[in-house]
């Protein structure tokens, strides 16, 4: 049923949504429109279009190297040289802007001629490496010199005396170099400054002797180093943890979503033989466009260590494993004669919508509402009963869109990589300005630092601070709050304070309708679907509250101590051996992010599913499933059997949490605000804004698998060893 | 067993030179008129009367009401009720600048149990549907076939993609951020 052949035929190839939204320009753009030809294909684009983007209009891929869609154009590399009708020489498609009328041969003799001569150019130096490197099978270079390259060589050097040698660069624990197959296309030297905001690569030398490097031996400082090992068209740049494990022909890829941060990166795992071998970005252009954060795109040997493999039980003061019937019926007794709200349960950071639903009906149904968080969110003002107060409402990708932004209490840097890569974006090509409330840390932009007290937001909202100015002249102002300041003891009035703040700025800005001015960032990838559900309480109404049963649905968090619960049966259930299954007395092992089909919400609202790539190690099973055969031991069966029962379930609570892919709009800020006024008497705590993540090294661990991993610990040493040297 | 059935219908047709199996083969399926009862042969002779009474109801084209073409195609009923199928335009690979492979809609299956083989360590699955994955030109005909063959099936939204207008000059632009000063 391979259509493939006739979809290029009948130039279908164009139904790809990218062409159509070229197309959708208003009736005046329309007459603005440049029309040109492209191997005699007509194509009418917008004034200022390169040739290149032109002819990927029509479906007619011209090859490149250096071009990027998300870098600044370069035109190095010469290989999107094409011919143009009456002119005298190929022109590079890549930065070459259209006129009207041309005439475009992207498949004449001068034009597979001088590509024959850069590829010839470029193999001369280039080492036959194939066979050894990581890139073979999914290298540009070996593609395009397929396709576009001579079909014979000229190169004599047989004793191969003549072929460029470089050395290789150590840049961190992440990366691995060899220069020597470097074909200078600048892409990882662009990344680094545009995109991930560090000026550390460079190129010295010119022509022959030109080199890409970091000039003096350093790591790459960057919480995005990844990237450039996807951008590098040749094998220069290649996964130092991937690196001889495999080909990208003999493993199976499973799109999935990234769960180490709350922004729900789209990703592709990469897995042979029941074992994740890599972890790559997909592209989506509302999350996470094409890049992928450090720990997300690393991090995946965590899922191979500390694994719970089996169920445990406490027996005679030590875990000891056990069959899942054993396990099933002690948690089973624990629960069946448990008094009313004696029940409680506590979700961690990587718990899916499925696992929190069932854990509530489970909680629910045992009498009790005690279902908390790790992360504390105030439930006392407008707290979570409207969805406005705890989205960061205005969406991800508008946030390049804005003018000012101002940052409370918050380290995108590190708490939401990709966050902060379109805050970055706004700054560069949008001249944003930005402002950051709390400790000043690097950003990788320029921002102004309006001190490290909460006060500041009221003398924004006042007029009293200097800010105020540019802040009122904002046309699309934006307020982030980072989620981390909402777990103080006054957590509530900064929300209040910050609600008023974006307020403020609503009814003075002239907005458009649809612009959302207070959005909260999270670095929880449940949290949101967790509030959604309607986790209301806090770990210390839990503490407090002294339950009975405790289940702990992932929660590792270090605030859950046995002391504060000396009487009663914790009930993990998780992936992964770490502080909360130490404490408990019945382990259930549960499935990790990439073995099971789960729900996950993102900070936008915005839900999304992973899927299953491989299967869970040992006895371990989802972790809905393991709640539903719990409750059916202990007698209060819950009424899903399967994933879509589950499903259906979660659509009855919250129909968008099965929307997915679409951001269910959060509304009625006005009303949020109402009742968020009951905390406007009370006065800031005296402590200053503190963030969590500071530097690098407190970025790579955060959760139970990144603190799993080898790979993470690696890249802490080497940051830490990095400053101690740069001292 | 339906299949074969046909085929059997298709050669007698033949064999008698009748009017009705070119019918069989048409499109539309056309009211066929009562046709007078034929003489037994031989091997009809000895058959009982429900099994004349089958036989007879072959000998006409058969109509499908509702186009569920899932259970003639030979799909163990397992596969067919309890598979979800994922509907879905292939993402571009991270790693390459081509685009020539994700020009089309594609399914596949839900996952099931992978397990490595003990003789010489390769992937073991139960799953027939493990590696089935087949392209369609459009979403729609991806959907018209899940509908067919009775599978539960959902769409995942594809990437809008929004290229802007890039330019070689701000670069050099003076008085803006994106003037570059690495290379």
């Amino acid at each position: 049923m391979l259509r493939v052949p006739v979809v290029r035929a009948t130039g279908l190839i164009n139904g790809r949504l990218c062409a159509v939204s070229l197309h959708t320009t208003s009736n005046k753009s329309q007459q603005e429109l440049v029309e040109l030809f492209i191997d005699d294909k007509p194509v009418q684009v917008p004034p200022g279009t390169t040739v290149l983007q032109a002819a990927a209009k029509v479906g007619i891929e011209i090859p490149r190297f250096c071009y990027h869609e998300r870098l600044a154009v370069a035109g190095n590399c010469r290989m999107c040289l094409v011919e143009i009708e009456k002119q005298v020489k190929p022109v590079a498609a890549c930065a070459m802007p259209v006129m009207k009328g041309w005439k475009v041969k992207t498949n004449s003799d001068l034009t597979r001629k001088a590509r024959e001569g850069v590829m010839e150019f470029l193999l001369v130096n280039h080492p036959l490496d194939c066979p050894i490197c990581d890139q073979g099978g999914e290298c540009d270079l070996q593609d395009q010199s397929m396709a576009f390259g001579s079909d014979r060589s000229r190169f004599v050097d047989i004793n191969y005396s003549g072929k460029r040698a470089v050395e290789d660069k150590d840049i961190g624990p992440l990366i691995k170099t060899v220069m020597t197959r470097c074909i200078h296309c600048t892409r990882c030297i662009r990344f680094a400054s545009e995109i991930a905001g560090i000026d550390d690569l460079g190129t010295t030398g010119r022509g022959n002797d030109m080199q890409v490097g970091t000039y003096v031996e350093k790591m790459f400082l960057s919480e995005l180093s990844g990237n450039i090992i996807d951008l590098c068209p040749v094998g220069a740049l290649t996964s130092k943890p991937y690196a001889f494990v495999a080909r990208p022909w003999e493993t199976r890829r499973t799109d999935s979503i990234d769960v180490h941060d709350a922004v729900g990166s789209n990703i592709v795992v990469s897995h042979r033989t029941g074992e994740v071998l890599r972890i790559l970005p997909r592209v989506n252009e509302e999350v996470n466009e094409e890049w992928l954060s450090d720990k997300a795109r690393f991090s995946y040997d965590g899922l191979k260590r500390q694994r719970l493999i089996t169920p445990m039980m406490k027996i005679n003061g030590q875990l000891q494993a056990v069959d899942w019937e054993d396990a099933l019926v002690a948690a089973a007794r624990s629960i069946a004669n448990v008094s009313a709200n004696k029940c409680a349960a506590i979700a961690g950071k990587l718990a899916d919508a499925e696992a929190l639903i069932a854990m509530k009906d489970l909680v629910n149904k045992l009498g009790s509402e005690s279902l908390a968080t790790e992360q504390r969110f105030p439930n006392d003002g407008s707290g979570i009963d409207l969805r406005s107060s705890y989205l960061l409402n205005n969406t991800i990708a508008a946030i390049e869109d804005a003018d000012v932004v101002v940052l409370i209490g918050t380290n995108p840097r590190y708490e939401a990589p990709l966050v902060n890569t379109r805050l970055r974006k706004g700054y560069l090509h949008g001249e944003q300005t930005i402002a950051l409330i709390g400790p000043d840390v690097d950003l990788t932009y320029e921002h102004e630092h309006l001190g490290e007290s909460f006060d500041v937001i009221t003398k924004l909202r006042n007029d009293s601070h200097p800010f105020s100015a540019t802040l009122k002249e904002a046309k699309k102002p934006l307020v982030i709050l980072g989620v981390d300041q909402l777990t103080r003891k006054d957590g509530a009035k900064i929300l209040y304070e910050t609600q008023a703040l974006a307020k403020a700025l609503g009814d003075n800005s002239k907005a458009p309708q649809d612009w959302k001015i207070l959005n909260i960032l999270h670095t929880n990838a449940s949290q949101v679907a967790a509030l959604d559900v309607g986790y209301s309480s806090t770990v210390e109404e839990i503490k407090e509250q002294q339950p009975n049963v405790l289940f702990l649905l992932g929660a590792d968090d270090a605030n859950i101590k046995k002391e504060d619960f000396p009487n009663t049966f914790i009930i993990y259930i998780g992936s992964h051996g770490d502080v909360g299954a130490a404490i408990a007395d019945v382990i259930l092992a549960g499935a990790a992010y990439t073995e099971k089909v789960a729900s996950y919400v993102n900070t936008e609202g915005r839900s999304q599913q992973t899927c299953a790539a491989i299967t869970p190690p040992g006895l371990a099973r989802p972790d809905w499933k393991i709640i539903r055969a719990l409750s059916e031991m202990a007698g209060i069966t819950l009424p899903y059997d399967n994933l879509n029962e589950i499903r259906f379930r979660l659509e009855e609570v919250a129909p968008h949490l099965v929307r997915y892919g679409n951001v269910e709009p959060a509304n009625f800020f006005t009303q949020a605000f109402e009742i968020a006024k009951q905390q406007s008497g009370e006065s800031f705590l005296p402590d200053p804004v503190d963030i969590k993540h500071k530097t690098l090294d407190q970025f790579f661990m955060t959760d139970v698998v990144s603190r799993a991993s080898l790979t993470m610990a690696k890249c802490i040493q080497a940051v830490i060893k990095q400053r101690q040297s740069a001292v | 067993m339906a299949s074969r059935a046909l085929l059997r219908q298709c050669a007698i047709g033949i064999n008698e030179n009748n009017l009705g199996w070119s019918r069989l083969f048409s499109n539309k399926s056309i009211e066929v008129e009562k046709k007078p009862a034929v003489r037994k042969n031989f091997q009809e002779a000895g058959l009982s009367e429900e099994e004349t009474e089958y036989l007879e109801a072959l000998k006409n084209p058969i109509t499908v009401t509702d186009e569920n073409v899932g259970y003639v195609s030979g799909v163990p009923e397992e596969h067919i009720k309890t598979r979800r199928v994922r509907i879905y335009q292939p993402a571009k690979s991270a790693m390459q600048s081509g685009t020539n492979n994700i020009q089309f809609w594609q399914m596949d299956f839900d996952t099931r149990e992978r397990w490595e083989n003990p003789l010489m360590g390769w992937t073991s699955s139960g799953d027939p549907m493990s590696n089935i994955q087949v392209n369609f030109a459009t979403k729609e005909e991806a959907i018209a076939h899940c509908k067919k063959m009775g599978w539960e099936y959902y769409v995942q939204k594809p990437n809008l993609n929004q290229p802007k207008p890039r330019s070689y000059g701000i670069n050099f632009s003076w008085n803006k951020r994106t003037r570059v000063s690495t290379k």
